[in-house]
């Protein structure tokens, strides 16, 4: 519980508060409640699916299966149900467990195979791309039945629904990262799999949880994401790739594994959604907006990183020393 | 006498066999893909006539080259044991400003060639120097540059369009000695690589991505080596929006993501490895030709275009399951 293992975290929600505070400033309606609800029902979407991205990136994994997986849920479930809530019934647990069945694809290819992460999950990615291409035509389906609308959209006493959902997922994350011997395992698989295994972690399980998390979860934001703009449509997946892996990167986890936490991906995920919304407000363009997103990823990953944690645990150094010295000229 | 011999030359020719072995291991990605896309080539001569012949040839390279050198660069990068994703944003960057800045005059086609292949190497030298500097993940530094290239070709040119000299386009179709300007490029591309390769830094990379360290302790400096692998890469992204523009005759800011995880793809698929080291550009040329000829066959077989992700997906999890084999079955036999 150290003040540097947590630094990247804490920085993410400093730029976050930094954020809105310079949004408050250039942007005087973006504080009113409409607005704030409506960036946390977007910043949902994307720690949703950054959730388990987090998981696997944690485990020394990357998943680049995200988009397809979030589609084809997406556009399956509207296919589906047509409409209606009722097949949902049995739709929604399907499609939850098909997302997941992915993850094992994932898992099976890179734990048993030695496939490197972003290979095997970007092959998946393709293949699941062109599965639903050729399923559906190219042509969209139906709109989104009114429960997942209501998931989506919906509040309960001013809350919406979508955010509630991902309040209960972020806890349920924090504990099992926190709290039990997966997380324990995860993260020690992703600083070392030579390590892991020689200590017994049971590597190719963990990994497996990892990515059937990540495919759970990028399910279960294609369906709601359908409720949000009403119906599902190809290629609705494809920001989510950028934003899950940047969000979790925000949150200060390293990519090569082994550190970070869902608390920081929250963090990354609200500081991506807030920018959206601000930089129309500052009459920017879309252009402006990815310029701005590399250079956020740039400065947050730097801060993080190892090097900069050097040169300011040699600065404070210094600074003692100089202290003390004083001290002694002094006496 | 003859009794000392015998044991000494079945020795020596138990080593020979297991070098060879080993060597053959050690190729197994590449000849795999060689294999493979002799069959999509047996395959689609098969459904359609006149593939072994010139024509077919210029055609295909003209489809293959621009993600041809978008690969290249990408394999310097693989081969040092890194990975770049922001050959996409240069990708886009470079087609935005050939469309928007080219005049009719051959020295403003000339100088902004060399200024656009200027910026990809001034972008690799900065992803390099990140990289080595501050001590990030190549995936993250080249997936923000990415990104700020991307935001600024849009800025540059917010939809696909713009106009190029006439002669620029007519360079794309130009024959000669009955082989397209393509077909030379890659003639010359190969060129380069064989010479690349014996250079001290073509020969630096290599050593640094095969084991960093003893790379690092043998006299190699890390930022050079990085500055150099990204900067490459830099360059040759920006020949592929060079060529590309030679085809479309248009720039856009968002084509450069068509051709980033292809890159990687192609590289993969001809055997170059992740971990850095292994590999080769002729492997790249097979992996890029085996993802073209994927591309003709969905045409020929007048299937829907969709099912071209799925063939290539399933073509690249069996060449990387097969290296990822034989890089288990190489350790074991060495061990």
């Amino acid at each position: 519980m150290s003040f540097s293992r947590h630094r990247p975290i804490l920085l993410a929600y400093l730029g976050m508060f930094v954020l809105l505070a310079l949004t408050s400033f250039f942007a005087p309606g973006f504080l009113a409640p409409a607005h704030l609800r409506t960036t946390a029902v977007l910043a949902a979407f994307v720690g949703l699916v950054a959730l388990g991205q987090t998981f696997v990136i944690i485990g020394g994994g990357i998943d680049l299966s995200v988009p397809w997986v979030l589609n084809c849920a997406a556009v399956l479930m509207t296919l589906a149900a047509r409409s209606q809530d009722g097949p949902l019934l049995w739709v929604a647990p399907l499609l939850l467990v098909a997302g997941a069945l992915v993850g094992v694809v994932n898992a099976v290819g890179v734990s048993l195979f030695g496939v490197p992460p972003i290979i095997m999950t970007l092959a998946v990615n393709v293949i699941l791309q062109g599965g639903v291409l050729v399923y559906t035509g190219g042509a969209p389906p139906a709109t989104a039945p009114p429960l997942i609308q209501f998931l989506a959209v919906g509040r309960i006493a001013e809350f919406p629904v979508i955010v509630l959902i991902w309040i209960a997922l972020a806890i349920l994350a924090t504990i099992a990262l926190s709290k039990t011997a997966f997380g324990r395992r995860l993260y020690a698989l992703g600083s070392s799999p030579t390590v892991a295994e020689f200590s017994g972690v049971p590597t190719f399980e963990t990994t497996l949880i990892a990515y059937m998390i990540s495919g759970f979860t990028a399910a279960l934001a294609g369906m709601l994401l359908t409720g949000y703009t009403a119906q599902a449509y190809l290629g609705m997946g494809d920001p989510y790739l950028f934003t899950s892996i940047a969000a979790v990167a925000i949150g200060g986890a390293s990519v090569l594994g082994g550190s970070g936490h869902y608390l920081g991906t929250i963090a990354g995920a609200l500081v991506l959604t807030i920018l959206t919304g601000l930089l129309p407000a500052l009459n920017l363009s879309n252009g402006a907006l990815l310029v701005v997103y590399g250079l956020v990823i740039l400065v947050t990953v730097s801060l993080s990183s190892d090097a900069v944690s050097d040169l300011f645990a040699s600065l404070a150094r210094r600074l003692r020393r100089e202290e003390t010295s004083g001290e002694g000229a002094s006496q | 006498m003859t009794a000392a011999a015998e044991p000494e030359a079945a020795r020596q020719a138990d080593l020979r066999a297991g070098d060879l072995r080993l060597r053959l291991v050690d190729r197994a990605p590449f000849l795999i893909a060689c294999g493979m896309l002799a069959v999509l080539v047996a395959v689609y001569a098969s459904l359609r006539s006149g593939v072994f012949s010139l024509d077919e040839l210029n055609l295909d390279t003209a489809a293959a080259m621009t993600l041809l050198f978008a690969a290249t660069g990408q394999t310097i990068v693989l081969l040092r044991g890194g990975i770049d994703l922001s050959i996409g944003g240069v990708v886009s960057l470079g087609t935005v400003i050939a469309a928007t800045q080219f005049g009719d005059s051959p020295l403003s086609v000339l100088l902004w060639s060399v200024i656009i292949v200027g910026i990809g190497a001034l972008v690799g030298v900065v992803n390099g120097a990140l990289v080595t500097m501050l001590r990030l993940q190549p995936f993250l530094v080249t997936l923000a540059t990415w990104s700020i290239l991307s935001g600024a070709a849009l800025m540059i040119l917010p939809t696909d369009g713009g106009q190029l000299p006439s002669g620029w386009m007519a360079f794309g179709g130009a024959i000669w000695l009955g082989l397209s300007s393509s077909v030379w490029l890659l003639v010359a591309l190969i060129v380069f690589w064989m010479w690349f390769n014996r250079t001290p830094l073509g020969f630096a990379i290599r050593a640094t991505g095969s084991n960093e360290r003893s790379a690092f302790l043998s006299g190699v400096s890390p930022l050079f080596i990085n500055a150099a692998t990204y900067g490459l890469s830099g360059v040759f992204a920006a020949l592929a929006a060079l060529y590309l523009t030679t085809q479309t005759g248009a720039g856009s800011p968002t084509i450069g993501k068509d051709y980033i995880l292809p890159s990687v793809a192609a590289a993969v698929i001809g055997g170059i490895s992740l971990f850095g080291g292994r590999g080769g550009l002729l492997g790249t040329v097979i992996g890029a030709y085996i993802l073209t000829i994927i591309g003709n066959l969905v045409f020929v077989l007048r299937i829907s275009s969709y099912w071209q992700p799925i063939v290539s997906g399933v073509i690249l999890l069996i060449s990387v399951l097969a290296s990822s084999i034989a890089e288990k079955s190489a350790r074991r036999s060495l061990t």
